[in-house]
């Protein structure tokens, strides 16, 4: 067993050991989203293979296009074909509206689960729990109850189950990898049938429509179990194409596999790629047939503890009678039927889309074994890659020897590609990083791995072959699509897909390769960018996002990287092996600058964001329409506001607004809650606001407020001052004491603010002024060396602030106060936006107060207001406060009020609404009514060009709301409108 | 446990060692999981109070006169207000009052005021007597300590005290019968349709 390795043998460094942790992660992860893709990708197979070892691994990641296309003897990528050919994380995906159910009770729960099969799973939301739970249906045998609910831990940025040390980057990810391997799970997750066979993306969305009700449906029922037809006919039309003998044939051998006997089925289809089988014979044979593939990983868990798992499998084994189980959960067979039903099970996964359901069975110990949390098993001899020294599994965090409750720190996933030099090599005891296993993450390693075969050893730039496709690769028309092949079929297996967004664009995912690959136009080189300052990264980062999808992957990497770069001045040092692949040239600077990226875990988040933004652009959607509309009345319509400050409340309100319309709306899909940890929503959707409202007005907003202050002579007066209290001493501002910056400094902190200017988010605009004033303590202590409170830090800000001379400064101020998001007024940010506020106020006051040392009443009201919008207690909008509904009461003389709440657009005018309401309340003389204000005792006719659900905003953008309603009553009638009790607008 | 946020301002004239007093309470049993803070005039702390943290985000103004105006942006919303007055310098208690009459005539309402007489290491050449800084402070209900930033004397129990009075998450209906009340006219508001 010590004898063969399928792996790559070569000189270990030291560090050594953790790439070969890498690899196993690569592995199986590759092995994961094989299984998922089931797209008959050959190249690697056609191809010359640099390293034997890895030929095995990767061979083994291809396993089912060996069988599909050894057989045709013509490599057929599949491409074609790709389109049919979905992962279980598409099918996930599209089918959320079925199993993730977070409203729906136990009992519910309990209703639909026990009527299906075993391992038949949802996501709800549990009620005594307060968090997500991943209802299984387990088996019935024993007393053990038969629905398992086990918690889904949400940290920041990554969802778990509890006592796993497997962290995803959204729900999506994790329930798919537990389809595939069951890790803590009893086994693994079961798709209903009707999803796990569907074909088509318009089976599954004919099943995703059904939503909850998919259960009660027959089709939940739907068993695949005829030979001939092994999947769900009835859901699957279009199936004559040029694939399907092959795939009927796999799918029938599978399905004779799974008739001969269940327990057959669940014969790995990993095996079969070791045609060699050398390292995985005796494996099976010590483990009692419990370990069926390699895994590198898993093995040595399994070792760890042989004597536990030979119980566990052996008992899982015993529990299994053939036919109980529909399909090849258990990881126990016996050796023979394993052998015999390889080749079954892998020309049905390749075949059927039911890889999912042919799991790589994993012996690791059930859950209730203490034993499998602490990280680090000893090495197995049987599995080279993992040499003695990387004992070190799944945490690679300081915390990851301890076998303690730590499953917030999640795997730390060293899938960055290889260091490129030898004198590169990193301390990476010293450089810990705490990553995800976002299979994104981890194809990146895959992806290197998979250079390899694709490339012959040579140093070429990488992209020479995807992009000009000059490699040389026989079949001239596939260049292209070979590139592809080779680097993203495993993460891109969802790039077949059209509808999600974070599945398709962020080549990400995938590592560098793909992206030239699919846009050699768009190319970028990254170290174009490399040397930009900070401030122009965010902004540039901000800008980026924006770009064409074709460079998302670029994107993406730059971003993620450059941030870590800037910031975190490379905290995350990991690096692979430099030894196990050799790499393109032109890729390894890619890589290095890349190593940043995992430590980051910014993806989930800019995905979601990336589709919200998304949304917000589509005007055929709800809220884009809404967001699309505002921005273009914004846009025409700045003059209806007499302020600045009433201007940008607006946009504020309509922020929140858009924020709880998209927690409740169902627009977005998959639901945010799927993407993002529950504590870390407000704060995406509040970025993503700023994206979608902010950033197309960024260039009216300006405009707008210059505008104000001109008109209102305050920009003059700000300018005149300005200059005045740049030419006073330090002293004279109430510096005492301390010594100022010098005017290098000053020029530095000007420059920043200058940046400031370029962003639109608030929020980076703010962090951009604590950058300011952590500078400007830092130059008052080093020249002291003690801490200052205000009494020296306001005077010194106010100096500073005099000396850059910057009257735009104090648009900048007011933008980032009105529109920042409320919950971090009270915290650090407030304050110095507080403090900032105040100096630049002292310092547009700067005559005044020289002669009376008093602050204009008008910026104290200023203050006092912006203060009392800030602490209003107001309650969260609710779905009548949103644009798209306004309750107007018909008032009549004799029969008192009634309301109806009409769906008005924002932008409808009052002429509109009136016409509207002339039908609602069958008026027969619409000529003699109008639509009216009431607000305290005061009445108001509205003018017919006036847009009701404008008022209704700006009222309720008011620091303290005052009650209004809108009635629609008969002009010259003489009513007593004061004492009309009528319903609230 | 449930975290709240408090924010506490801190008022009295420069020098009296306002933040002398929150640099002690915030450094001396140094929390290393709290991000630190850039610079000690807006700094936090989180104690455990009962059944609840409270994490106090303090905020220090400018003592001198001519910031003054500025002072209602910093103690708008605030939980508590300390105002700090030096024993050794009358005058600092007479801006204290101001404090406590601005607070009554602007601040929020139910914010609990703590009078806090700093530098009582140096009672030698105490101005200020502690019987008539504490009557005072009965007479307006606020909680009243002597500390010591220096020393490091009833600097936390300054917190401890304000954490008493913050009425509890549970029931926030619950009046705190101690507390000093302040009580705010709201201004009309204007009323304006586009």
């Amino acid at each position: 067993m010590a004898s063969s390795s399928p792996f790559p043998m070569r000189p270990m460094d030291r560090s050594g050991s953790f790439f070969k942790l890498i690899d196993a992660f690569a592995s199986e992860i590759g092995e994961l989203k094989q299984e998922m893709v089931q797209t008959p990708s050959a190249a690697e197979d056609k191809q010359p293979v640099v390293f034997q070892g890895l030929e095995g691994e990767v061979s083994r990641l291809y396993l089912q296009s060996r069988h599909c296309c050894r057989a045709g003897g013509e490599r057929d990528s599949g491409y074609d074909s790709l389109g049919r050919r979905m992962s279980v994380l598409d099918r996930l995906t599209r089918t959320h509206t079925v199993w993730l159910l977070l409203a729906l009770g136990e009992e519910e729960a309990r209703r639909v689960l026990l009527r299906q099969p075993p391992g038949v799973f949802m996501v709800r939301r549990s009620a005594t729990l307060q968090r997500k739970v991943l209802s299984v249906r387990l088996d019935d045998d024993g007393s053990a109850p038969c629905i398992g609910d086990f918690p889904v831990k949400e940290s920041q940025y990554t969802f778990s189950l509890e006592d796993s040390w497997i962290s995803f980057a959204d729900l999506f990810r994790l329930v798919a990898f537990y389809c595939i391997s069951r890790d803590i799970l009893p086994f693994t997750l079961k798709l209903p049938d009707a999803i796990a066979s569907a074909k088509t993306q318009k089976e599954l969305e004919e099943v995703a429509h059904l939503g909850a009700g998919f259960w009660d449906s027959a089709l939940s029922r739907q068993r695949p179990c005829s030979p001939s037809r092994p999947l769900s006919r009835t859901l699957s039309p279009q199936r004559s194409d040029s694939r399907q003998p092959r795939e009927s044939r796999g799918a029938q051998g599978g399905d004779r596999g799974r008739q001969a006997g269940c327990g057959n089925v669940s014969a790995p289809p990993t095996l079969r790629a070791h045609p060699s089988g050398s390292s995985l014979r005796p494996e099976r044979s010590q483990s009692g047939g419990a370990l069926c593939f390699v895994n590198p990983l898993f093995l040595q868990a399994h070792h760890h503890r042989q004597g536990e798992s030979l119980t566990a499998s052996s008992r899982s084994r015993d529990a299994k009678a053939p036919g109980a189980l529909p399909s090849s959960r258990r990881a126990p067979l016996t050796s023979a039927t394993r052998i015999q039903d390889v080749e079954h099970c892998t020309s049905k996964v390749a075949a059927n889309g039911k890889s999912c359901l042919t799991p790589p069975p994993r012996p690791p110990p059930p859950r209730f074994m203490p034993s499998r949390r602490p990280a680090p098993p000893p090495p197995s001899p049987a599995v080279p890659p993992l040499s003695p020294a990387a004992p070190r599994p799944p945490s690679m965090g300081a915390k990851s020897s301890s076998p303690a409750k730590n499953a917030t720190a999640p795997i730390a996933v060293p899938s960055n590609p290889p260091p490129p030099r030898p004198s590169k090599k990193p301390d990476l005891e010293a450089h810990r990083c705490h990553i995800a296993l976002d299979d994104e993450t981890i194809a990146k390693a895959i992806s290197r791995a998979k250079l390899a075969p694709c490339q012959p050893a040579g140093s070429f730039p990488a992209n020479v072959p995807m992009e000009e496709g000059a490699g040389g690769p026989p079949s001239p028309a596939g260049t292209n699509r070979r590139g592809q092949q080779c680097f993203s079929d495993m993460s891109m297996s969802t790039s077949s897909s059209d509808s999600l967004d974070y599945s398709r664009s962020p080549g990400f995912s995938l590592g560098l390769p793909p992206t030239p690959a699919r846009r050699p136009g768009t190319h970028r080189d990254p170290t174009e960018d490399s040397s930009e300052e900070e401030e122009e990264e965010e902004e540039e980062e901000e800008e980026e996002e924006e770009e064409d999808y074709g460079v998302g992957l670029e994107n993406d990497l730059e971003n993620g990287l450059r941030r870590p770069f800037s910031t975190r001045r490379r905290k995350v040092g990991v690096r692979l092996s430099r030894g196990s692949f050799i790499l393109p040239r032109a890729l390894k600077g890619k890589f290095r600058r890349m190593s940043g990226v995992l430590g980051s875990l910014v993806t989930p988040e800019r995905r979601a964001i990336k589709k919200i933004a998304e949304l917000s652009r589509e005007k055929g959607s709800y809220f884009g329409s809404l967001v699309q509309d505002y921005i273009g009345f914004v846009q025409e319509n700045r003059n209806c506001h007499t302020t600045a400050t009433d201007f940008l409340q607006t946009i504020r309100q309509f922020m929140t607004q858009m924020k709880a319309y998209l927690r409740q709306s169902s627009e977005l899909d998959p639901p945010l809650e799927s993407l993002i940890p529950e504590d870390e929503i407000d704060h995406v959707l509040e970025k993503a606001m700023h994206k979608c409202v902010l950033k197309p007005l960024k260039g009216v907003l300006e405009v707008a407020l210059h505008d104000f202050q001109v008109s209102s002579g305050a920009w003059r007066q700000l300018k005149e001052n300005l200059a005045l209290a740049k030419a006073k001493r330090p002293l004279e501002l109430g510096v005492d004491g301390v010594v100022p910056p010098d005017p290098v400094a000053i020029e530095k902190i000007r420059h920043k603010f200058l940046n400031m200017r370029k962003m639109y988010s608030p929020e980076k605009k703010v962090s951009l002024l604590l950058r300011v004033c952590k500078l400007i303590y830092t130059i008052m202590q080093d020249n002291s060396g003690r801490m200052y409170g205000a009494d020296d830090f306001l005077p010194m800000l106010t100096y500073v602030l005099a000396q850059c001379d910057l009257p735009q400064l104090d648009a900048e101020i007011q933008y980032m106060m009105e529109l920042l998001d409320p919950s971090l007024l009270h915290g650090e940010e407030g304050y110095y936006l507080t403090s900032a506020y105040g100096a630049m106020s002292l310092i547009k006051n700067f005559q005044e107060e020289q002669a009376a040392r008093v602050l204009s009443s008008e910026t104290r009201n200023t203050l006092h207001q912006w203060h009392r919008r800030r602490t209003a207690q107001r309650a969260a909008p609710s779905v009548d406060d949103f644009q798209n509904y306004l309750r107007v009461a018909l008032q009549e003389v004799d029969s008192g009020c009634t309301a109806k709440t009409l769906l008005i657009q924002p932008y409808s005018t009052t002429e509109e609404v009136c016409s509207l309401c002339a039908y609602k309340f069958r008026i027969a003389d619409p000529e003699n009514y109008a639509l009216f204000l009431l607000t305290g005792d005061t009445s108001q006719q509205l003018a017919p060009d006036t847009h009701p659900q404008l008022i209704k905003t700006e009222i309720h953008s008011r620091p303290r709301a005052q009650a209004f309603h809108f009635t629609y009553r008969r002009v010259v009638a003489n009513l007593n409108l004061h004492n009309a009790n009528c319903p609230s607008g | 446990m449930a975290i709240r946020e408090l924010k506490v301002c801190l008022l009295g004239d420069t020098g009296v060692g306002k933040s002398s007093i929150v640099c002690r309470f915030v450094q001396d049993h140094f929390d290393h999981n709290i991000s630190p803070t850039i610079g000690a005039s807006f700094l936090t702390k989180t104690v455990p109070f009962g059944h609840e943290l409270h994490k106090f985000l303090i905020w220090d103004t400018a003592g001198q006169e001519r910031f003054h105006s500025l002072a209602p942006m910093y103690y708008r919303g605030s939980a508590a207000a300390v105002i700090v007055y030096d024993i050794t310098k009358l005058d600092s208690f007479q801006t204290l009052k101001k404090w406590v009459k601005e607070l009554k005539e602007h601040g929020p309402e139910d914010i609990v005021v703590a009078i806090a007489g700093n530098k009582n290491d140096l009672g030698d050449i105490r101005e200020v007597p502690m019987k008539e800084a504490k009557e005072f402070a009965e007479s307006i209900a606020a909680i009243f300590i002597e500390t010591s930033a220096r020393n490091a004397v009833n600097v936390e129990e300054l917190f401890q005290k304000i954490s008493k009075q913050i009425p509890p998450l549970q029931n926030p209906e619950v009046e705190s019968n101690d507390s000093f009340k302040l009580t705010q006219q709201p201004p009309p508001s204007t009323r304006r349709c586009c």
